[in-house]
């Protein structure tokens, strides 16, 4: 079934157009919405609220960009207005000089590439993690995060950068990343 | 909104690449919330179907506990009718039974007939001016009947059946015909008869109540009109045969009962008070020329012998109407506790995958080329099937409520899966890993071009997964609700059932393709089922639907594959059971 057919499938209201798309873009978007989520049940919620909207709001798409990237975009609001109803976020954010924190060995699972990786970005204090995921990973601008999230792009620019660090010396401890020997090189263990 | 130029950094670039990989597998209950959520119309279809069977099933069971009455024994009297019958009511304050019947519905039909025609065959006088209405506490025909047999004594013998012949309306219209006719000897007082009929029903509401309150061999009743009673003393008019088709054509009437019952002096009060009710509710127009004809046609035969002869007769009539009621109507044959049953199921089928290849797991720990690990449910695409069920059982019946059965049934079961054509890129064998007592090993018989169990870019087809079975149910019937003709019940069985035949694909190692492993698929098996149903009897043949739900116990697979299957069928079961002599 190619795209356009489920795409026109989706705007009839027919199950299995929406099944199909369900089936192509979910597995990607758990993953996005597990990133920012306290744990994976949670991530299954905001993916199911998520794909809701999408479906709901399947008109609106003009076909001016990816509907990959229309349908990522719709999810990661998502997943950022959940996180503004839970109150620990609010606070985590408010938190811009996050030094000390620690991050224990054996939290980090002994697992390889991709989800190694993501599960080291979850142990990232879950502002840090938020503005490192919308940043790094989803591209969007401080700006914008700044005003995704109602802080200041000052604020934006300091958590990322805090979370970048503790990231790095997430994945050096872990063996993931080697120590650059200048500041633009890095080399990546596992390449 | 992206700033690509931030991708120069190869720390993001990095990161974003690595998740960019990364894909998690939903659990189903998430695509099931979506759906549910999308499609609000098929929500509310089933909400609103579950609510009608549920309002359906409240009100059947309601029925079958509580019964409603018949309405009419509720409805109220009103105007001419009520203010008729109201002071025989208050005449006969103790009475269970009230002789009473409103004075115009009476006089409508007479008018009708006195219109038409006035023959004595159009005109019933079994019923004209007499009927049984009930008064609180409601009593039922059976209840008239138990109320009798306990107020008179029944003789030993069965009645003659010339007598009750000769008593039933229908050959009382006979006799009122050949009578009208008439014999030779008997056509002077026939015809006075006829006048006096005649008379009667042009000018009188009771034409059953003569003047001196005399009776007629057959039971008419005579009540003396001045004084509104009943005659208690029970003077006849001598033998029928004499009087003509009138004093022969009202054989079975409760006046009849209660005169006898008033000769008897056992009620004699309130008898009385009854036929006084009865008169002022029917006799408020009675034709004096009737009375006295009659009178004196009654008059040549002794009155002594009369009484004697009328209780006699009423004694018959009461018998009569006990055996008429109790004895001769219709009777349910009784049934024995032996039943056969005949059922055929549609039945929609399910099935469950479980276990794991464990062949593949320990080759693949982080998944099947680049997939998640997980049992075999994260590979297969299946989907419910049409089958049938169908089933013969024998049930005893222990007690009034419950049955125990046993017989035999055959199960078709077809479940579709959804594969893919093997287009030739792929050119890896199905073979099955086996679990023995020596530890896992794969299977060395292979095979090639079987259906893809994943997709790459092939065209996906529907294959059909056929079980054949024959099982033995064994189990119980419990009447839940109802009476021996409406009833709701539960039953559940457990089968043990052996594998006829199968035409089903099984996952190979690997979860790459399916395979068809006719040897790995267990021939002995377990089912549990269980069912609700309702369940009408017409005639000797009771007739039963509801749904039904059977599941198999063991894995459809032999313990060799580390993979399990358990199928399980939803049906709507039709049957009918009938008793066995």
């Amino acid at each position: 079934m190619t795209e356009e057919a489920i795409l026109q499938g989706c705007l009839k209201n027919e199950a299995a157009a929406q099944r199909e798309l369900y089936n192509r873009y979910s597995p990607k978007m758990l993953a996005v919405c597990y990133r920012f989520a306290h744990n994976r049940e949670d991530a299954e919620d905001m993916l199911q609220e998520g794909f809701i909207k999408v479906f709901s709001q399947m008109h609106t798409f003009q076909n001016k960009g990816a509907f990959e990237g229309w349908i990522r975009r719709i999810i990661v609001h998502t997943c950022i207005n959940n996180l503004k109803k839970n109150k620990r976020f609010n606070e985590s954010l408010d938190i811009v000089h996050a030094h000390g924190v620690q991050v224990r060995e054996e939290s980090v699972p002994s697992i390889v590439q991709a989800k190694q990786i993501v599960e080291c970005i979850r142990i990232l204090p879950i502002g840090y993690r938020t503005v490192l995921n919308l940043y790094a990973i989803e591209g969007y601008s401080h700006k914008e995060i700044a005003d995704m999230l109602d802080i200041e792009e000052s604020t934006s620019r300091s958590q990322y950068t805090r979370a970048k660090q503790m990231l790095e010396e997430i994945l050096i401890r872990k063996k993931i990343l080697a120590k650059p020997k200048e500041k633009t090189e890095w080399l990546v263990a596992v390449r | 909104m992206k700033e690509n130029s931030f991708y120069s950094d190869d720390f993001e670039e990095l990161i974003r690449g690595k998740t960019e990989q990364y894909k998690m597998y939903p659990s189903e209950n998430v695509w099931k919330g979506v759906h549910s959520a999308l499609h609000t119309k098929r929500k509310w279809f089933i909400g609103s179907m579950a609510f009608l069977v549920t309002g359906i099933l409240f009100m059947a069971g309601r029925e079958l506990i509580l019964p409603s009455n018949h309405p009419v024994l509720h409805k109220p009297m009103t105007g001419a009718a009520a203010d008729a019958v109201k002071p025989a009511v208050e005449n006969a304050p103790r009475a269970p039974l009230a002789i009473l019947r409103p004075a115009n519905t009476a006089v409508t039909a007479r008018h009708n007939d006195s219109d038409n025609n006035t023959s004595s065959q159009e005109w019933d006088p079994s019923t004209a001016g007499i009927s049984i209405t009930v008064r609180h506490p409601v009593l039922s025909q059976s209840d008239l009947s138990e109320w009798l047999s306990q107020v008179v004594k029944l003789p030993a013998q069965a009645p003659d059946l010339d007598v009750i012949a000769a008593r039933t309306p229908a050959t009382d219209n006979n006799a009122i015909a050949a009578a009208t006719r008439g014999s030779d000897e008997q056509r002077n007082t026939a015809d006075e008869q006829r006048g006096v009929a005649n008379d009667q029903r042009g000018t009188a509401d009771d034409q059953r109540i003569a003047g001196d309150g005399r009776t007629t061999a057959d039971g008419r009743i005579a009540t003396d009109s001045r004084d509104g009673r009943i005659a208690g003393d029970g003077r006849v008019a001598g033998d029928s045969r004499n009087t003509g088709s009138e004093t022969g054509t009202d054989g079975l009437t409760a006046q009849g009962v209660i005169e006898s019952l008033s000769a008897k002096g056992a009620h004699e009060g309130y008898y009385a008070r009854s036929g006084a009710a009865l008169q002022s509710s029917t006799s408020t127009r009675s034709g004096v020329n009737g009375q006295s004809r009659l009178a004196e046609s009654a008059g040549a035969s002794t009155r002594a012998s009369a009484r004697e002869i009328a209780e006699s007769d009423d004694a018959q009539r009461v018998n009569w109407l006990h055996d008429y009621a109790m004895n001769l109507l219709e009777t349910t044959p009784k049934s024995g506790r032996t039943y056969l049953e005949l059922s055929l199921s549609p039945t929609v089928s399910y099935r469950s995958m479980g276990g794991s290849d464990v062949g593949a797991d320990k080759l693949y720990p982080l998944g099947v080329n680049g997939l998640p690990p997980g049992g075999p449910n994260s590979y297969i695409d299946h989907r419910p099937g049409f089958g049938f069920d169908a089933s013969g059982s024998i049930l005893y019946r222990l007690t009034r409520n419950l049955s125990v059965k046993g017989g035999l049934q055959f199960n078709f079961t077809r479940f579709p899966i959804k594969v893919y054509e093997d287009n030739g890129a792929n050119g890896t064998a199905a073979t099955t890993t086996l679990q023995s007592p020596y530890g896992i090993m794969m299977d060395s018989i292979s095979a090639t071009g079987m259906p893809m169990a994943r997709s790459g870019k092939q065209t996906s087809i529907t294959v059909d997964n056929d079980y054949y079975q024959l099982s033995a149910p064994m189990g119980f019937e419990l009447r839940v609700l109802g009476n021996e003709r409406l009833q709701f019940n539960l039953a559940a069985t457990i089968a043990p059932s052996y594998l006829l035949n199968s035409s089903s694909y099984m996952l190979s190692s690997g979860y790459t393709r399916y395979d068809k492993r006719p040897t790995m698929y267990r021939k002995l098996n377990f089912y549990v089922g269980g069912e609700a149903f309702f369940s009408y009897r017409v005639g000797n043949i009771r007739w039963q639907i509801g749904p039904e739900f059977r599941y198999q116990l063991l894995s459809s697979y032999t313990s060799e594959s580390g993979m399990t299957e358990n199928l399980k069928s939803y049906g709507l079961k039709i049957g009918i059971t009938k008793s066995i002599p």
